[in-house]
């Protein structure tokens, strides 16, 4: 009787091992699956950052993965050659006016959007959506030529300038980071507001002393999304001719693109990643705290 | 919130109420007509006029024309034309149509599958889903840079991993010229987008309470089915939000990757990989014809309506769910 028993129980405990054994294999046959796929996401960073390191004949005719010898000096040559301090400048200058002007204004509108019914409100939200439904192509030449005719007539220095491309810029994004905003706003209890208003604030002191510091993944994430984006925006700055680096980088691969320097654009894509790369890492937490609260809502 | 009384007050009295609201978007109101509606109008305006380098300084009192631009496409379309510059365009068209296919179908379906597999309990997760994301920091210019390396016929990585290291095959294969042409578009496009993709449905999917799995689970239902009854339903607002933003992305995309990575700044990908967004920037600011580059936009965008409408019919019911907050 009672070996029956020790029978079974190891019977039994025999098959928890297999099923257990089982579930092991198969989650880590699903971890070598997502390291594969992280490796191959990653490849192509990793190669950059190793290609601006190497000659440029060992890009077309070498076939080997690291450099024969490491050149660093391929950063203080593209610095000089594209001129780079000129373009990065400017694009810190325009990316950072954006972001900020954007972000207090976005969420003074997304609150705005998030909480009060006001009359309006519909056709306010399906104006944001329409402005994302417009082909860049179609209203670039009216723009230039606004901003041409406010330069000529009111002698506001529009085009060229890091000026101008931030009111472009702000304009830009400022609906869609709105949107992203007031589906963050949504997420936070209303409660809290009215209690500060109960004890005598006003309704702008509650928004700006209780709200905003509780939106802080939201306001990043919407922060970073803008910041990239402006980073990464090359035909405005193009036709409005603002000397950007997306313009920057376009003019070196024309000139240069018979010579193929391929190790000095290398060099500066890694510049151009590193600005937006180090801030991500530093934001990361809050960032993806941020995105998806806004996606869950 | 401002409680609504059940006597409903004058329109005007809600929005005197609200002035608070009225201020806070104004700004935003201000920036929408500015920067986007009035100078869409212009835009539209201008597809109906002449306007060329010659004409240019004359802008919206350029000779008009009415129609026909559009004319000229539509009989294009419909007869076929010998004019290089429309058939160009409708060549871009079909290439646009393609390229927003493939990169919605290839990343919603990797993005899905990342998401499961970052979506279990394992220990390096965290760095796992900020690896996962990196490539969402790689501007899209910088992507083209990265990706014309790669895609190099001599020391490319592609070839060189399907070649040397895997034997796969024994010749390099063209990639930026011919056929192959878009889908090394298409590749780069998916790169640079998985990420977002993937972390919004990580998101979406981290809410779905663990007990309905638990209850599917009692009552006998597989991995598969869970996933078909359980999780797929719940996702289908998040997936309603990329597929839009997919299909924008997808019809107005391609032109930072594609003037990078064809190289010589022209954006010019060749017959087979050459998008709209693209071509009709050629046509408005390297040959000057402005009337019909905006003309081709507002076709374009027309484009876009009739795919946003098929996206509506689609993902009605699950936008209603959504709406709920």
């Amino acid at each position: 009787m009672g070996i029956s028993v020790t029978e079974r129980t190891t019977a039994k405990s025999l098959r928890v091992d297999q099923h257990r054994l089982r579930r092991f294999l198969v989650s880590r046959a699903y971890d070598l699956l997502l390291l594969l796929i992280i490796a191959l996401l990653l490849l192509p960073i990793i190669f950059l950052i190793i290609g601006s390191f190497k000659t440029r004949q060992e890009f077309t005719v070498g076939s080997a993965f690291w450099p024969q010898s490491w050149h660093f000096e391929n950063y203080s040559v593209m610095w000089q050659r594209v001129n780079f301090s000129k373009y990065f400048l400017n694009s810190i200058i325009i990316c950072s006016a954006t972001t900020l002007v954007v972000t207090i204004l976005a969420s003074m509108s997304g609150y705005a959007l998030a909480r009060f019914r006001f009359p309006g409100a519909g056709a306010f939200s399906l104006g944001i959506l329409g402005t994302q439904l417009i082909p860049g192509t179609l209203f670039l030449i009216p723009l230039y030529m606004t901003f041409l005719w406010i330069k000529n007539t009111l002698h506001i220095p529009l085009i060229g300038t890091n000026f101008g491309a931030t009111v472009l810029y702000v304009g830009f994004f400022l609906p869609i980071s709105l949107w992203i905003q007031r589906s963050f706003f949504a997420t936070i209890p209303v409660d809290l507001e009215e209690q500060a208003m109960v004890d005598g604030a006003t309704r702008f002191q509650a928004f700006w002393y209780i709200v905003m510091p509780l939106a802080g993944p939201g306001v990043i994430s919407t922060a970073i999304f803008v910041f990239l984006t402006a980073w990464d925006e090359l035909l405005f700055a193009w036709v409005l001719n603002v000397q950007t680096i997306p313009v920057g980088i376009r003019q070196f691969t024309g000139v240069a693109g018979s010579e193929q320097r391929y190790e000095l654009l290398s060099a500066a894509s890694v510049v151009i990643i590193l600005p937006v790369a180090l801030m991500f890492f530093l934001l990361q937490k809050r960032f993806i705290a941020g995105l998806t609260a806004g996606a869950v809502k | 919130m401002a409680a609504s009384p059940h006597s409903k007050p004058s329109l005007w009295r809600r929005m005197k109420q609200h002035s608070l609201a009225y201020k806070f978007i104004a700004p935003t109101v201000v920036a929408m007509f500015l920067i986007h509606f009035i100078p869409m109008v212009q835009g539209l305006y201008l597809s109906l006029l002449d306007v060329r380098l010659t004409t240019l300084t004359l802008y919206l009192k350029a000779p008009f024309v009415g129609f026909k631009y559009y004319r000229e496409v539509i009989l294009a379309l419909l007869f076929g034309s010998d004019s290089s510059r429309i058939s160009g365009m409708l060549n871009a068209t079909g290439n646009t149509i393609e390229y927003t296919f493939w990169t919605n179908v290839a990343t919603l379906t990797l993005g899905m599958i990342l998401a499961l597999l970052l979506n279990r309990k394992f220990r390096w997760r965290g760095i796992a889903r900020t690896l996962v994301l990196l490539p969402w920091v790689v501007p899209t210019f910088v992507t083209g840079t990265i990706f014309n390396f790669i895609w190099l016929q001599q020391g490319g990585l592609a070839n060189r991993i399907l070649v040397d290291w895997l034997g796969i095959i024994d010749q390099p294969i063209t990639w930026l010229i011919g056929p192959n042409s878009l889908y090394a578009l298409v590749i780069a496009t998916v790169w640079r987008g998985l990420p977002f993709a993937t972390i919004m449905m990580l998101a979406s999917m981290q809410v779905i309470p663990l007990d309905l799995y638990e209850a599917a689970e009692l009552d006998g239902a597989n991995g598969l089915q869970r996933f078909r009854y359980i999780t797929l339903p719940l996702l289908k607002p998040i997936l309603a939000t990329l597929v839009l933003f997919g299909v924008i992305n997808g019809l107005y995309g391609g032109y930072n990757i594609a003037v990078q990575m064809f190289g010589g700044g022209t954006a010019f990908a060749g017959e087979y990989a050459d998008l709209l967004v693209p071509a009709i920037t050629r046509q408005t600011w390297e040959r000057h014809l402005y009337g019909f580059g905006a003309a081709s936009s507002v076709l374009l965008m027309i484009l876009l309506l009739v795919f946003v409408g098929i996206w509506y019919r689609v993902f009605r019911s699950s936008l209603r769910t959504e709406g709920g907050s």
